[in-house]
């Protein structure tokens, strides 16, 4: 019976140190058996297994004994596969969800059972709009930040007189892409950038051969246009091959958001001269410590909340400024690349 | 021989492995055997099996419907928007089963009466209806239905079952009533088997494919708003390609694509065996495309297993005379 009580006031005292902690900073403790799911918009795309790669860096480094579970649905079939695995994982009683949306709010009665059972809701890389039945969105760049750097790439590109441009998305409910678009929005209404005209917006879906024809139907339809505008991985190595293939690229350019190594050839051959990204696996690294210290208590998913996550340093809780309700944790920078750096990047 | 009598049919082979893949998924993951697993197993497909039930119906009769997801995705589409233009819900849910009325007719009048093949018309309106709803919603998402209204889609409403699951039970239940025990039914069979036989003994085949396709595009649109009700906010590809796990599920539930062949029994057993192994390769933390490979390999081996298991029968008879 003491040893009983004694044990009690124990786990009494363990679990009031995290909360001690976190009116400091946020700390990991390491070794906790905390089983996690990462979650990405469908497998097979390389930034996904870049931040699979920086999850179980983080998986490592926190020695998790729980191994960590990369599960994607399919592409054709990632809203019903994305709710799937959410369900399941539930059922399983996973600790930690970590979830890159790609259903837009058709997410969150899933994910909002996955709450009601105890699990941490984590998005990364793609939030949910409403912000319901998510804990906390590990942002990879300010979202505005990232309309104002197209903006700037579409200037540079199109050369001081302006001119025609288009964007290429991914599917037409990316939360994240359409904020992305709705940044550069805002960014276009400033008088430097008066003289660029947004021709169009269309959806590749994030399938290579629906991005290329995506991208020579603006051609055809839009004579003028200068520049294609695709913030996203797949939709710019599709555009920047399908003017290298129609032979446009000293008419047309292609800049957006892409990984150096897929985008090395169009740089070199100026068909993309210039485009942005972040790390995605720091961005993995980053959604693994978060989602392990909301899980084991180290941290609390409130604004204000303090915590070290690991080789990355501090960071803090705060109100996401790019949606009506929800928190937001905020990695960033970003890294233009070009001719000079792509190829260092790209190894 | 009795014995073989029982093996041959396909149900017994298909109720045999749906023993084995419980069995396994029972030994695979401690969760499987839970209420609210079983629940979440039927909940996550459901709005795809009541769509099968009637597209039985139709293969039975020697056609296909392709349209179905995309009626799905209509219905769902034409309440979105009528909600948000301002009307109450229920008259949006009453104006989205009138869209799938009209679908259904548009089928029917193409198939049963201008006697264009059922593949190239449902074909034309899997893109044309799909279209339809993009139009409607654009590129946005349409939510913030009223409380009642996601509650039905997603709580239980008896015990641990969901409205969409009663549904289902319910519909099941008439559905093999009208194939098995009424002459609506005979008449799929005889239009299915021989259509000319059926003609020239006077058999109104356009008024029986006008009733399935008319049923098959109500209870997809009655689906699309179960759909829609689950998820709490509708999209332009809602439901987009459901429709080749519908027909894969009555493909495999023994029913013939050459028409004339099959029941509701198997069809519901065909279901039981994907719900259940697509469950347990998800708790054993398989997915995306290893689940379509394996569910795939599965159809192949539906189609297979019969024809192999013909030929043999066709020699050993030869062989005997």
């Amino acid at each position: 019976m003491t040893k009983y009580l004694m044990g009690v006031a124990a786990a009494a005292l363990i679990s009031l140190l995290p909360q001690v902690a976190t009116a400091e900073e946020g700390m990991a403790a390491p070794g906790k058996d905390v089983s996690m799911v990462l979650l990405p918009k469908f497998l097979g795309i390389l930034p996904f297994d870049q931040a699979h790669k920086g999850a179980e860096e983080a998986a490592k480094e926190l020695k998790n004994p729980a191994a960590l579970q990369f599960l994607g649905p399919t592409p054709q079939n990632s809203v019903a596969g994305q709710i799937e695995i959410v369900t399941n994982a539930t059922t399983q009683g996973t600790k930690a969800i970590m979830i890159s949306n790609n259903s837009g709010d058709q997410i969150v009665p899933a994910a909002k059972a996955a709450q009601a059972k105890g699990i941490k809701v984590v998005t990364w890389d793609s939030p949910i709009p409403s912000s319901e039945g998510e804990d906390v969105f590990v942002a990879q760049v300010d979202f505005n930040d990232i309309g104002k750097v197209m903006a700037d790439m579409t200037l540079n590109l199109t050369g001081p007189e302006g001119g025609e441009f288009a964007i290429l998305s991914a599917s037409p409910d990316a939360a994240n892409q359409n904020a992305w678009i709705a940044g550069m929005k805002i960014a276009l209404k400033d008088p430097k950038y008066a003289k660029l005209k947004l021709d169009d917006i269309v959806y590749g879906n994030d399938e290579s051969e629906k991005s290329y024809t995506q991208a020579q139907a603006l051609i055809d339809k839009y004579p003028h246009v200068k520049v294609i505008m695709a913030p996203t991985s797949v939709g710019i190595v599709a555009a920047a091959k399908a003017l290298q293939d129609e032979k446009l690229c000293d008419k047309v350019k292609i800049s957006g958001l892409g990984l150096p190594s897929e985008m090395l050839a169009y740089t070199k051959n100026g068909c993309a001269p210039q485009f942005a990204l972040w790390s995605f696996v720091d961005l993995g690294y980053l959604t693994y410590y978060t989602s392990y210290m909301l899980a084991t208590g180290a941290l609390e998913a409130k604004e204000g909340a303090k915590f070290k996550a690991g080789r990355m340093g501090e960071f803090t809780i705060t109100k996401d400024p790019t949606r009506a309700k929800g928190l937001r944790i905020l990695m960033g920078p970003f890294t233009i690349y070009d001719k000079d750096n792509v190829e260092a990047a790209a190894k | 021989m009795s014995a073989l009598a029982g093996l041959k049919r396909w149900e017994t082979l298909l109720f045999a492995v749906l023993l084995v893949v419980m069995t396994l998924n029972g030994i695979e993951s401690k969760y499987y055997w839970g209420v609210g697993n079983f629940v979440n197993l039927f909940q996550l497909s459901i709005e795809k099996s009541i769509v099968a039930l009637m597209m039985a119906f139709i293969i039975i009769g020697a056609d296909i419907d392709l349209s179905v997801a995309s009626v799905m995705g209509l219905a769902a589409c034409v309440m979105a928007w009528t909600f948000q233009q301002g009307a109450p819900l229920p008259l949006a849910i009453v104006m989205a089963l009138g869209a799938g009325v009209l679908a259904g007719l548009n089928n029917a009048f193409w198939i049963a009466y201008v006697g264009l093949p059922s593949l190239a018309v449902t074909l034309a309106g899997l893109i044309g209806y799909r279209g339809v709803a993009r139009i409607l919603v654009e590129d946005r998402a349409i939510g913030g239905f009223p409380l009642w209204f996601n509650t039905l889609g997603q709580q239980a409403l008896i015990g641990p079952l969901t409205l969409s699951i009663v549904i289902f039970f319910v519909l099941f239940g008439f559905f093999a009533l009208l194939l098995h025990a009424s002459a609506f039914g005979r008449l799929v069979y005889v239009v299915g088997s021989n259509i000319q036989a059926a003609r020239y003994s006077g058999v109104r085949v356009g008024l029986v494919k006008t009733t399935m396709f008319v049923g098959s595009a109500l209870v997809a649109a009655l689906a699309g708003i179960l759909y829609a009700a689950r998820l709490g906010s509708v999209r332009g590809d809602t439901a987009d390609g459901f429709e080749l796990d519908i027909i894969t599920t009555v493909l495999l539930g023994g029913v013939s694509i050459f028409g004339g062949k099959g029941n509701l029994i198997g069809v519901g057993l065909s279901l039981l065996v994907i719900l259940n192994l697509r469950n347990g390769m998800g708790l054993a933390d398989i997915t995306g495309n290893t689940q379509n490979y394996v569910v795939g390999g599965l159809l192949i081996l539906s189609v297979l297993i019969p024809n192999v298991y013909q030929d043999i029968q066709n020699k050993w008879k030869g062989r005997k005379r």
